[in-house]
């Protein structure tokens, strides 16, 4: 069974969720850039993918994950589980692939990390399918243009959303007086990208060029700011930290931050040795572990084609050019 | 299920200064039902937190055989160690773990083995060589080279005389000698020519600095060893220890699950020098 709702009623289903669980969704306010961020009534924005996706719902920036208190000589270690039940709004399909390629880390892979699946397990996902490409996006080269196992899916219709029913947690959401029943068969959506991206071999190739002069030749302009590695929504690469509690002398912290592979402390060992000094080699280490790394083990690229990393690098250094780069010099040979 | 479990208590009972820089902790959990089911396998390592300072990779320097407690033996040289070396006995550490594949050493048998260490890389792999004491019998001729690069970072030196008195040949080098020192001056590799080994019969363990690794197995390939024979320790920087941070990848691989062992044959397929 499918539904369709009124636009203007959107907001109004969202403070209807607002009452039961913490509401996510894109929002812009001011001259901010369009981010997902917790819904309080105002700034919804659905015109266009967000500039940063829900990623820092599920992979905090910062993420306390234990604390330690200080008894009688011993300590008293508790783990921080966040459990906020959550539903997000507007998600777009690269963005519930994203999801999908956590999943695979950390929750199917290696087993469960209970900080991340807790997240994920009380969050519920409407996505909101995309009618146009936007500008860097190359979803369709990354087979990411329809949404990945979200629980409803919105596609714009005139007026109305038409509302598609996926699982009977996301059916639950539209049994409400927002939602009219309809006997419509849901729509197809199929997007045209700007930017293409050649997938065939992509993995194996890119790897066997790993001595290859466009790591050094695109790496010379690149600033190692890492901004490519914050936006992205599958990095998910982290450090951890340890932190007193302000103002108590027996209290402390454990923190988990995002890292960056594009910084030289990455792989910092023990006598300073760095393994990744190079700017190329790290710019290498982004795009293979996108592209190649991940597919050799877990059988899907890490990149979901979503483009951010493209429009956030201040020098213009695009994962696509290299990546078609190289092809064309391998289907050359 | 091997998620980031969070760390347990454990105590530290002794501690051994080793030399001006380096430390040996023995320690125990502070549950005995752990301590009792603890097992690992020589080049295993657990993730050792100093609470409100941080965790760091550390290797257990002990022999399998006296998993009753463990030993760490850690150089003096971050933050997370200049913390560690300033507790004593009686004082409680974190500990997750252990991680990491080991030293295969039941494939080992009947074979000669050849110990390669490089600084405080002895540490893993003395818990090995422990373990070959152990069952002495069960493998050939035992030989272990040592280097490091003065004679004051020189480690384990009773367990040196006592593997020497128990027929292992042991040898040792420094880079840089001072006027006391008598035995050998340069790189590890340079003992190779020292030894007459039986090349085809003959496992490599080795565990140092980078460089070390890197120019070790060149010289053993000129010497005739495949690389089917000769297993490496790497080093990288695991923060997790359950292949989630993703600071160790080599290549496809993370030294903290696929490794910290690697195998000389599937180290050639990736790429180890990134720079």
């Amino acid at each position: 069974m499918n539904y369709t709702i009124k636009k203007e009623d959107v907001p109004k289903f969202l403070d209807f969720l607002r009452k039961e669980f913490e509401v996510i969704a894109p929002v812009k306010e001011w001259q901010e850039q369009p981010r997902f961020d917790v819904y309080t009534g105002q700034g919804l924005f659905l015109e266009a993918r967000t500039v940063f996706s829900p990623k820092r719902f599920f992979r905090p920036a910062r993420e306390k994950i234990f604390s330690f208190e200080k008894k009688k000589g011993s300590y008293e270690v508790k783990a921080e589980v966040d459990s906020t039940k959550r539903v997000f709004f507007g998600v777009r399909p690269c963005d519930t692939h994203a999801l999908d390629v956590l999943d695979e880390l950390f929750i199917r892979y290696f087993g469960e990390d209970r900080f991340y699946s807790s997240r994920r397990k009380n969050s519920i996902i409407i996505a909101l399918q995309c009618l146009e490409s936007c500008e860097t996006g190359f979803c369709t080269s990354m087979g990411t243009s329809q949404a990945k196992s979200p629980d409803l899916v919105f596609f714009e219709r005139g007026p109305d959303y038409f509302v598609q029913v996926v699982t009977s947690q996301g059916k639950k959401l539209a049994e409400n007086s927002f939602f009219r029943v309809t006997k419509d068969a849901a729509p197809t959506a199929s997007i045209t990208n700007k930017i293409d991206l050649d997938t065939n071999d992509l993995g194996k190739n890119l790897y066997s060029e790993f001595t290859n002069s466009v790591w050094e030749e695109e790496s010379e302009r690149c600033l190692s700011c890492s901004s490519c590695t914050q936006i992205c929504p599958t990095c998910y690469c982290y450090t951890t930290e340890d932190d007193f509690v302000f103002g108590s002398q027996t209290r402390s912290e454990r923190h988990r931050l995002l890292d960056s592979c594009q910084l030289k402390k990455f792989t910092k060992v023990a006598g300073n040795h760095v393994f990744r000094e190079s700017r190329a080699s790290r710019l290498r280490q982004f795009v293979l572990h996108k592209l190649s790394y991940f597919e050799e083990n877990h059988g899907k690229q890490l990149c979901v084609g979503c483009g951010r990393c493209i429009e956030a690098c201040p020098v213009n250094i695009s994962l696509v050019d290299i990546a078609n780069k190289i092809q064309g010099e391998v289907a050359q040979k | 299920m091997i998620t980031p479990e969070k760390p347990e208590l454990a105590e530290i009972v002794e501690v051994k200064d080793e030399t001006f820089d380096t430390k040996t902790f023995t320690v125990r959990y502070v549950n005995q039902k752990l301590q009792d089911k603890f097992k690992f396998v020589p080049g295993k390592f657990m993730m050792v937190s100093v609470f409100g300072v941080g965790e760091m990779p550390i290797s257990i320097s002990s022999s399998p055989y006296r998993a009753s407690s463990m030993k760490f033996t850690v150089v003096n040289v971050g933050t997370v160690t200049n913390a560690m070396h300033g507790l004593g006995k009686g004082d409680k550490l974190g500990l997750r773990g252990p991680f990491g594949n080991g030293f295969p050493l039941n494939k080992f048998r009947k074979k000669d083995i050849l110990f390669v260490s490089g600084g405080c890389g002895l540490a893993p792999l003395r818990s090995a060589i422990y373990a070959v004491e152990e069952k002495k019998s069960e493998f050939g001729k035992i030989n272990v080279l040592f280097g490091c690069n003065a004679p004051k970072s020189f480690l384990f030196q009773d367990d040196m005389s006592s593997w020497k008195g128990k027929g292992f040949k042991v040898m040792s080098t420094v880079d840089k000698a001072d006027d006391k020192w008598k035995g050998n001056i340069g790189v590890v590799t340079s003992l190779f020519s020292k030894l007459s080994l039986d090349t085809k019969n003959t496992v490599v363990m080795m565990c140092g600095p980078p460089v070390m690794v890197h120019f070790a197995l060149i010289e053993l390939r000129k010497l005739g060893f495949r690389d089917e024979q000769m297993f490496a320790s790497m080093e990288r920087m695991m923060q997790c220890g359950v292949g989630y941070c993703s600071h160790c990848n080599i290549g496809k691989k993370y030294t903290c699950v696929d490794g910290p062992v690697f195998n000389a044959k599937d180290l050639k397929e990736l790429p180890v020098k990134e720079d």
